[in-house]
């Protein structure tokens, strides 16, 4: 067991995880998506980003790619929220949470590239 | 060079087109102003002319026979006579120039050009490094096979018409291009790709030993960086041949010789060669065992000389039976019998006594006779057999022959061994002037890690471009050997399925390099293994992670983040050392 290794998948896959947690619920009521979560779920994403940084290998790009490509999808959701729903409002309505809920979607499946990546090359290595 | 074999075709195209063009343009124009002028009447019976457009229009499907019918209006009898002139020399007119088309179509000239442009265009675009093949006899194709088999692309020039629709009939993997030309035309050597960046050799192999010489000659004179690969066994030619710089001769039976030579005394080494050159049916570790004592030699041709000549190397000295041997000729203190090899004959050599028989005549017929013969009358005898047609291949794999020597077989088997692999040659050479157990403890080590699987010979050299992780690993100083580019990334104390048989560094070659020599940047190394662990290997050479766990054990941080936290573990960790 190495402790790199540990590290690096938990934030992989906690950022899939919470990324999952976000989406989950009826795509068009806000009331099942918590703000809160999608921001953790940034800041774990960029975290992940960040250990990814400085792998030369192949496998190492494609992981970086995946990881730029969620952030860039949860970012724009966050967006999306501040822009729809002003200081204090109910919340988002339905077609601005559809947009939302989409992006953070779109980020799922980074992650899930992502995480499979990881798998396939721990199992490939096998050591 | 396009352009003019354009401007040919273009010609060629004119010659035969124009008079059909011509006919059709008159008897179009006949029909359509004839149409135009002839008076017709609208449905109110008031005179009307076709218009031009419309005469085109009607000519147009009248003339192909597709018959609209009177379009637009219902014709007179006057329009109808005239669309009955226009239908018959329309349909005539057609009928010549299509027949005119597939008479072109057909000229053997015009095929030839076109297949001579479409031939040049092909070899033009191959983008992979390729050989060109002159001659697609049996040597030939099987050659051409062995490329195929290597991943090596080939253009191949015949001036037998049936062997180049032969060769469009092979499976190869690979971009096999064939022209029907005489390739001592230097125009068809160019339109082969001589002077294309990435023709690595010229292989001739003509059975006219002239055509032969004349090729290899104006190769050089095309490009005078090829290298050229020249089968001949007329020594006149080879003196010739071997003035040129480049130029590499083959003689078929100067390697029979070697072969045997090589049988003889080195058996293992024998069977080691066979084994690096994908010989059917044979299995590293089975060596022959040729016996050493009297022996006939039926058949003293060329090929008998050589063979002569290296027995006689060997101590043995065959009686030799051949009908055309000059009994003058002071050979040495061996019996010439100037016979055919028949049962008399072979008893008169003794053959009830011998060791072994030769076959080695220029008929294959003749050659199973002796086999047949032999067999009745000493079954202990070994028997070394030459095939000629590589057609009766069925036939003397069904007999029972400790060693058949095939011609054409031998012959690609060398150029293949020479363009792909040009050390291997060395190696064997090294092998067989070092002791014997040289020899064994590298079957021993290809037994163990290949077996029973295909051999495969590669080449790495390490450079950025090839070698990535390893170029970094050496540029940081890192030492590494050879033994640890080939551990086993699943589990390092094991290697990879492949032996290094040399290294070449700065112009010197290492034979059989040992598992602690050290890398260093530029070296060139040959290894013998599975395809599987070529690419494990390559891998490895690339993967900067899998390389530095491979030479320390260790995996290292990936990443900058755990690079940082690494280095400063480590300092931390080295700082608490020097306090205590």
């Amino acid at each position: 067991m190495n402790l790199e290794r540990v590290t690096f998948g938990f934030f992989i896959l906690l950022a899939l995880t919470l990324n999952f947690v976000f989406v989950v619920g009826d795509i068009d009521n806000y009331r099942h998506h918590s703000v809160w979560i999608l921001t953790i779920a940034i800041l774990v994403n960029l975290i992940a980003t960040g250990l990814k940084l400085g792998d030369r290998t192949q496998v190492g790009a494609l992981l970086l790619a995946a990881s730029l490509v969620a952030d860039l999808l949860l970012i724009s959701a966050r967006i999306v929220w501040i822009v729809t729903n002003p200081e204090g409002g109910p919340g988002p309505s339905a077609e601005d949470m559809v947009t939302i809920v989409s992006l953070g979607i779109g980020a799922l499946v980074a992650n899930i590239v992502s995480a499979v990546i990881l798998i396939g090359d721990t199992l490939m290595s096998r050591r | 060079m396009a352009a003019s074999e354009l401007d040919r075709v273009t010609m060629v195209v004119l010659r035969y087109m124009r008079r059909p063009f011509f006919a059709l343009v008159l008897v179009y124009a006949i029909g359509i102003i004839g149409m135009a002028l002839i008076p017709g009447r609208d449905a109110d019976g008031n005179v009307e002319y076709m218009s031009l457009f419309h005469a085109f229009y009607f000519f147009t499907y009248t003339a192909t026979t597709t018959g609209f019918g009177e379009i637009p209006g219902a014709f007179t009898d006057e329009q109808r006579l005239w669309a009955i002139f226009c239908l018959y020399t329309g349909v005539i007119a057609w009928f010549y120039a299509i027949g005119s088309t597939i008479r072109l179509l057909q000229n053997p000239h015009f095929t030839h050009v076109l297949n001579e442009r479409n031939f040049a265009s092909t070899v033009k675009r191959i983008s992979e490094p390729f050989f060109i093949i002159c001659g697609f006899g049996d040597t030939g194709s099987l050659l051409a096979r062995g490329l195929s088999d290597h991943n090596f692309a080939g253009v191949v020039v015949d001036a037998d018409p049936e062997r180049i629709k032969a060769l469009a009939l092979r499976d190869y993997t690979v971009k096999m291009p064939g022209l029907c030309a005489d390739a001592s035309v230097p125009q068809y050597l160019v339109d082969a790709g001589v002077t294309h960046p990435n023709c690595r050799a010229v292989v001739v192999l003509n059975s006219d030993e002239d055509t032969n010489l004349q090729i290899a000659v104006m190769a050089k004179y095309l490009n005078p960086d090829i290298r050229v690969v020249c089968r001949s066994t007329s020594l006149r030619h080879e003196e010739h041949l071997r003035e040129l710089k480049g130029v590499t001769v083959i003689d078929p039976f100067e390697i029979f010789g070697q072969l045997l030579s090589m049988a003889i005394t080195t058996p293992k080494l024998h069977n080691l060669n066979s084994w690096l050159v994908r010989a059917h049916g044979v299995k590293l570790g089975q060596a022959l065992q040729v016996p050493k004592g009297d022996w006939i030699l039926c058949g003293y041709g060329r090929m008998g000389q050589w063979f002569r000549k290296y027995m006689a190397n060997h101590g043995i000295y065959p009686s030799i039976i051949d009908p055309n041997v000059d009994l003058n000729e002071h050979i040495g203190s061996e019996m010439i019998i100037q016979a055919y090899a028949d049962r008399k004959t072979l008893q008169e050599a003794g053959i009830e006594e011998v060791a072994g028989v030769v076959a080695g005549t220029d008929n294959d017929s003749n050659n199973l006779g002796i086999l047949l013969n032999t067999e009745a009358l000493n079954q202990k005898a070994f028997t070394i057999v030459r095939q000629n047609n590589h057609d009766n291949q069925i036939v003397f794999d069904a007999a029972n022959v400790d060693l058949v020597l095939q011609s054409s077989l031998t012959t690609a088997r060398r150029i293949l061994k020479f363009l792909i692999s040009p050390l291997i040659q060395t190696l064997i050479d090294y092998l067989n002037d070092q002791d014997q157990r040289l020899t064994d403890d590298l079957i021993q080590r290809l037994q163990n890690t290949v077996g029973d699987q295909i051999p495969h010979l590669w080449r790495v050299n390490l450079c950025k471009r090839e070698a990535a992780a390893a170029t970094e690993l050496l540029n940081d100083g890192i030492p590494a050997t050879l033994l640890d580019l080939t551990r086993n990334p699943l589990d390092r104390q094991r290697t990879l399925d492949c032996v290094p048989l040399m290294m070449q560094r700065e112009g010197e070659c290492i034979m059989l390099p040992s598992d602690w020599q050290r890398i260093q940047l530029g070296d060139e190394i040959v290894y013998c293994g599975t395809e599987r662990s070529e690419q494990l290997l390559l891998a490895t050479l690339n993967n900067p992670y899998t390389l530095k766990f491979l030479v320390s054990g260790i995996d290292p941080p990936r990443g900058y983040f755990f690079n940082w936290l690494d280095q400063r573990l480590n300092r931390s960790k080295s700082a608490a050392a020097v306090e205590s």
